[in-house]
């Protein structure tokens, strides 16, 4: 209910998403040089995500394929290099000169990055999924589930001492 | 070459698996294909000495590597493994009815167990060995359980794969030790050891050897795997698989023949076994189950003879295994035959299939005379060299190792003679059943093995040509032996009379003897009965570790880490300690000592998950102190998502904890000061006792010529150690389909007949641990 109840945290995260996505591939491309990479830019983009869910803008959905997606990529990254000869996760770097932004150095990292931008994504998506944040959002909280009669015999049981 | 036929193989078994399932029967004609032109290749390099390999480096840095090596041996072991191996794909087309189900999915496994065969034989490195020796497994339990919705063909294939896969673990310790003692990995470079460890290899590879080669008592396996479709147990069960353990004791023998125990454990697992054996073949009734248990006695034979590691005993091995894989295919597929035509393979009830069936019985009766070592056939001139073999030893080893051959060989002879006889002979007629028609495509295989066992008596020069070299490629000095056609009135020749004789003789008065049914499988029943204990035990152990409590798991964990450190409190050095780099440090590590004690203290969930929340934003202010931006990036990032997750979770939840017991209150502050005691001590241990220099102006080099980037820990994860965060992203999706399925599994499972899963909460009080219950109340 939080997006129904607060236009303002709505407003804010739409306005925030294409920044977030901005930084999370200018994090994903310079990681190489600077701080940053493809761990980070996929929880930028988790965190992004986890927000716009909360805010009620988007569900989280197909987990599985961006982990499949992200998974994939990794992989074949990982076992490319056999087809030519190389051992396992040999690094590819190639040079581009590309009209702006003059010579681009990038290589299979980047690849192999992009995989894990695909699995953390794919984690953090699991993880709401799991915690079928939608419709906690779209319910709100219930108040007073403590004095309801199930949880404190939940809380009862807690007592008993380790077995 | 050896490249193009594996790679042959494998997109035969690919095709098949796509479209078998419209080809029918016909899928088998396609999987002979790939056989047919491996076993051609094979025999044209039969008994030469050149030597093919092909090898591929995979990770060169752990020596794993798949090697191939195609020598005398390895071409005549894959002429037999392929050749019956089309053989029985053609035979199959006749056994199988036309409307027979799953018939892509029959050959493709028949095909993929012949790659795994041939793989096997040609492999050099052991490492080769060990992968295609499980393939070997993996696929033999599927054809094996065949025939899926029957419960008896399921169990007997459960107890196959938990068998020969239990070799397997055995086989890669073996290995290991192997590899430790020679030095080398490549089985053609092998020299001989002794020692402890050579000792521990030869017997782990001699426990793998006997449960793949069926060896008393491992052998209970390969009785139950006649529930498989009969040209399996003709392909497996003869030819090919159940003598991979005998292919490895040729192969490793000579490494290990100066061991002390090699000797007298493979000598006691051979004879055991081929005694046993052929005592089996002659108590059961069902001709399939008699072959089975003659297949047992001559694969202890074999491992006998090899054992025994005399020149002569080898070659006289390598020669029975030629002509062993070419008379029991040859009877087994008539026993098929049989078995399809009339309905019944029990031997009581066949009776005067010589008039109805007169080619299976020339068949048979030629591949049975061969087994029994009769002349004019293969069988005789080889059974005539263990015979030697045996007689050439001396002393106790004569009395006890050559007479117990002697009395095995007897015993072979009777069961063969009991069982042609009880199939074949005139008797009481057969009631009630009709013998139908032939089916051209199971006699051609079965005529041509036939032959093969006649042929292979008269070229038998061109035989001794083949099997010699592969014998010298075990032991040098069997270079002097031949196969003879007539030996003369020699000793070994009367001997051998004189067993085929007594043993005709007990075979036909046992034949007479009437036996209504064959013994109960009491190994077997009792190899059941280990495997459920196993799966119990497993479960009542799981039960206990696996309670379900999270706080006793936790607790777990943290005691055990506090044991860990405990070496390190010796290493301490107090010199080495200091208090702080600079002053920003130490505020930082007091903020964040505080807002952890408070974690401990806040009630409501929602407070203690933003307070956590502050623990990890402090330690993120540390890595700035310390010049870590990486390590800063992802730690905020980490905290951010969690503490909104955390947000998004709680909802489910109580607002407050649960008010935990003064005792368990107790218990986790001293779990948390002993954690937080072990911690320091790791660290101030460590920090002590540093190992060398950090090699950071070296990384920073590297990564910039070989990684392309100025960033070290990011050329590290993605490039230097790009294996380990292959290795993280793998748990990472691990953990996430685990999320997945769990709360999938929740929204399926209906509010009443969830109450008993969570049962296992007996532990003390917890927040995570009782998700189940409270989220039954926000419904």
């Amino acid at each position: 209910m939080i997006s129904r109840t607060s236009p303002i945290v709505s407003l804010a995260v739409r306005a925030v998403t294409p920044i977030a996505l901005l930084v999370a591939a200018y994090v994903l491309f310079a990681g190489h040089n600077q701080p940053g990479g493809g761990f980070a830019a996929g929880l930028m983009l988790g965190a992004i995500i986890v927000l716009r869910t909360v805010a009620g803008l988007q569900q989280p959905r197909h987990a599985t394929w961006w982990m499949a997606v992200g998974g994939v990529i990794a992989g074949l990254v990982a076992i490319g290099p056999l087809l030519w000869g190389e051992p396992l996760l040999d690094q590819v770097v190639v040079t581009w000169d590309v009209p702006v932004l003059g010579t681009v150095k990038s290589g299979s990292a980047l690849l192999f990055d992009l995989g894990v931008v695909g699995l953390v994504v794919g984690l953090v998506l699991a993880l709401l999924d799991g915690l079928d944040a939608t419709a906690l959002v779209d319910r709100g909280r219930r108040p007073a589930v403590a004095d309801s009669p199930v949880d404190r015999a939940a809380t009862a049981d807690d007592q008993g001492t380790p077995t | 070459m050896i490249w193009s036929l594996l790679a042959l193989h494998v997109v035969v078994v690919v095709v098949i698996s796509v479209i078998g399932a419209r080809l029918g029967r016909n899928a088998l004609w396609l999987a002979a294909v790939p056989m047919a032109v491996t076993a051609m290749w094979s025999a044209t390099r039969l008994g030469s000495d050149d030597v093919v390999t092909a090898g591929f480096e995979w990770v060169p840095g752990l020596d794993l590597a798949l090697e191939f090596r195609v020598d005398a041996m390895g071409s005549l072991l894959s002429v037999l493994v392929s050749g019956i191996g089309a053989l029985v794909c053609v035979y199959a087309v006749g056994y199988f009815s036309a409307g027979a189900a799953s018939m892509g999915r029959f050959a493709a496994t028949l095909l993929a167990f012949s790659t795994a065969m041939v793989g096997l034989v040609w492999a050099d490195s052991v490492w080769t060995v060990f992968i295609f020796w499980e393939l070997t497994s993996i696929t033999s339990f599927l054809l094996v359980g065949f025939k899926h919705a029957d419960p008896v063909a399921r169990i007997a294939a459960r107890r196959a794969l938990v068998i020969t896969a239990g070799g397997g673990l055995s086989l890669l310790a073996g290995f290991v030790l192997f590899v430790d003692a020679t030095g080398t990995s490549r089985l053609s470079e092998i020299t001989p050891v002794t020692g402890s460890t050579a000792t521990a290899a030869a017997i782990l590879i001699l426990l793998a050897a006997a449960t793949k080669s069926a060896q008393f008592p491992f052998h209970v396996w390969l009785p139950g795997a006649m529930a498989a479709p009969t040209p399996v147990s003709a392909y497996l069960h003869s030819a090919t698989m159940v003598k991979a353990g005998v292919i490895l004791v040729a192969v490793v023998a000579p490494a290990f023949q100066d061991t002390e125990v090699w000797k007298p454990l493979g000598l006691s697992f051979g004879l055991a076994t081929m005694l046993w054996g052929a005592v089996g073949a002659l108590r059961h009734v069902d001709a399939k189950l008699i072959l089975a248990w003659g297949t047992v006695s001559q694969l202890g034979l074999l491992i006998a003879l090899l054992a025994l590691g005399t020149p002569k005993a080898t070659f006289a091995a390598i020669s029975i295994l030629v002509a062993h894989a070419v008379f029991k295919a040859a009877l087994f597929m008539v026993v098929g035959e049989v078995d399809v035509r009339t309905g019944t393979r029990n031997i009581n009830e066949l009776s005067g299939l010589r008039r109805s069936m007169p080619i299976t019985f020339v068949v048979a009766v030629i591949s049975g005379a061969s087994m029994a070592g009769i002349p004019p056939l293969l069988g005789f001139p080889t059974k005539e060299a263990a015979i030697e073999a045996a007689l050439g030893l001396s002393g106790n080893e004569f009395l006890i190792v050559g007479g117990l051959i002697m009395f095995g060989s007897v015993l072979t002879v009777a069961y063969t003679t009991r069982l042609l006889i009880g199939m074949f002979a005139a008797g009481d007629p057969m009631t009630g059943r009709e013998v139908a028609s032939r089916r051209p495509a199971m006699s051609a295989p079965e005529v041509i093995l036939a032959a093969g066992s006649v042929l292979g008596f008269i070229a038998l020069g061109w035989v001794t040509g083949v099997v010699r070299p592969a014998a010298v490629t075990v032991s040098p000095d069997a270079e002097v032996y031949s196969l003879l056609r007539w030996p003369g009135l020699t000793e070994a020749f009367v001997t051998s009379m004189v067993i085929v004789s007594f043993g005709v003789l007990i075979g036909a008065l046992l034949a007479r003897r009437h036996v209504a049914s064959g013994p109960v499988a009491r190994g077997a029943a009792n190899a059941d009965w280990t495997i459920d204990g196993i799966g119990r035990l497993a479960r009542q152990v799981a039960g206990r570790v696996q309670h379900g409590s999270l706080p006793l798991y936790l607790a777990t964990t943290v005691t055990v880490v506090c044991v860990a450190a405990v070496p390190f409190v010796g290493e301490i050095d107090t010199d080495t300690l200091y208090w702080w780099d600079n002053r920003a440090e130490a505020v930082l590590v007091l903020m964040i000592v505080a807002v952890a004690v408070a974690a401990t203290m806040v009630t409501s969930r929602l407070g203690a998950a933003l307070v956590l929340g502050a623990v990890g934003f402090s330690i993120a202010g540390l890595f700035v102190a310390r010049g870590a931006p990486d390590l800063v990036l992802t730690q905020l990032l980490v905290e951010t998502v969690v503490v909104v997750g955390f947000v998004v979770g709680l909802g489910r939840l109580a607002t407050k904890f649960p008010t935990p017991t003064r005792l368990w209150t107790a218990g986790r502050v001293v779990i948390a000061g002993a954690m937080a005691i072990a911690v320091a001590v790791a660290l101030a241990g460590s920090a002590a006792n540093p190992v060398g220099e950090a090699p950071v102006r070296e990384l920073a080099v590297t990564a910039q010529t070989e990684g392309g980037g100025k960033n070290v820990v990011n050329v590290i994860l993605t490039d230097t150690r790009a294996l380990d965060t292959f290795g993280e992203i793998i748990v990472l999706m691990v953990v996430a389909v685990g999320i997945l399925t769990l709360s999938t599994k929740r929204r399926r499972t209906r509010p009443e007949t969830r109450t008993d899963t969570p049962a296992a909460g007996s532990g003390p009080a917890s927040a995570s641990a009782r998700v189940a219950p409270v989220d039954e109340v926000a419904r």
